[in-house]
């Protein structure tokens, strides 16, 4: 791994844990429920630097974030592992399928989707192990996490565009 | 860079894919409304005992065999009562349609609980 990646790997991963630290802080209408911002990193990291960095930062974002948290080896933060290497994958294999098939919105639609369904699947064995109730809350799940998972794409192709102008700006000044 | 421009950018893909997920989502929304009504139950105890657990939405009647005699008990419109009781004072009938809470005779040993409260078993609490 060359210095450069690990810098890399380090400051996205710094944002993501800050990001996830803030969101935590954000009331919200129901206690598990939440905007998943921090995967507007991973979508960055994989479409900028690929498929690698972005499971770095999502391992170094969920290993840090749980020992800051203090929720380090329980249920939290398997669950939280869970859904974030299962995202981190699907949306790695939807980018590896084609370049142009989806754009950041739809990768991070994708993540959304899979991390939910880790995080049920995780959850059913783990904590509720009732199959009815998993069924039930699932269509509900997806239908917040398809909208959250649009409007975090919508960022991450926001925040995508603006580096690449950055850049080009740079190149041609050069 | 607007926001018009950045919805334009995205592929055909991602919307089949948001579009699809939305629907099938609020579809089964609805789709396990259905088919798995939460409903609740009621459970009928004699002597203590859960003889029968019975979904509340589907109407019907039953007699259940107490020590004292059959105890008739009627499900309708997510209601129930006890159309018939060997029993003296025939409390349990006087008592008519109940949507909530629970239908106790006592002579009969019967008890006609909405809900799966049944189940708890055991001592409330133990201290010390």
């Amino acid at each position: 791994m060359q210095l450069q990646d690990k810098y890399r790997i380090a400051l996205l991963s710094a944002y993501a844990i800050g990001i996830h630290a803030l969101e935590s802080l954000l009331p919200s209408p129901i206690p598990w429920m939440r905007f998943g911002l921090a995967n507007v990193i991973t979508v960055i990291a994989l479409m900028l630097y690929g498929f690698r960095t972005a499971m770095l930062v999502t391992l170094v974002r969920v290993l840090l974030s749980s020992l800051l948290t203090g929720t380090f080896p329980g249920p939290a933060f398997i669950l939280s592992l869970g859904g974030g290497v299962s995202s981190t994958l699907a949306m790695g294999l939807a980018a590896a399928v084609s370049q142009r098939l989806f754009s950041a919105i739809g990768l991070s639609i994708i993540g959304a989707f899979f991390h939910n369904m880790a995080q049920l699947v995780l959850a059913y064995f783990l904590v509720i192990q009732r199959i009815e109730a998993v069924l039930f809350i699932m269509p509900v799940i997806t239908l917040i996490g398809t909208l959250t998972g649009a409007l975090n794409g919508l960022v991450a192709a926001m925040v995508i565009r603006n580096l690449k102008k950055d850049i080009i700006e740079k190149m041609t000044v050069d | 860079m607007s926001f018009k421009s950045l919805l334009r950018d995205t592929s055909w893909a991602d919307r089949v894919l948001f579009s699809a997920l939305v629907a099938v989502s609020v579809a089964g929304i609805f789709f396990i409304r259905d088919v798995m009504p939460q409903g609740q139950s009621i459970t009928i105890e004699v002597d203590g005992k859960p003889a029968y657990i019975l979904p509340l939405d589907e109407d019907r009647m039953l007699s259940v065999e107490g020590p004292v005699g059959l105890t008739t008990v009627e499900i309708k419109d997510r209601k129930v009562r006890v159309t018939d009781s060997p029993c003296r004072n025939k409390l349990c009938v006087k008592q008519g349609w109940v949507g909530s809470g629970s239908i106790i005779c006592l002579p009969n040993r019967i008890v006609v609980i909405i809900g799966n409260k049944a189940k708890k078993k055991g001592p409330d609490a133990i201290t010390g």
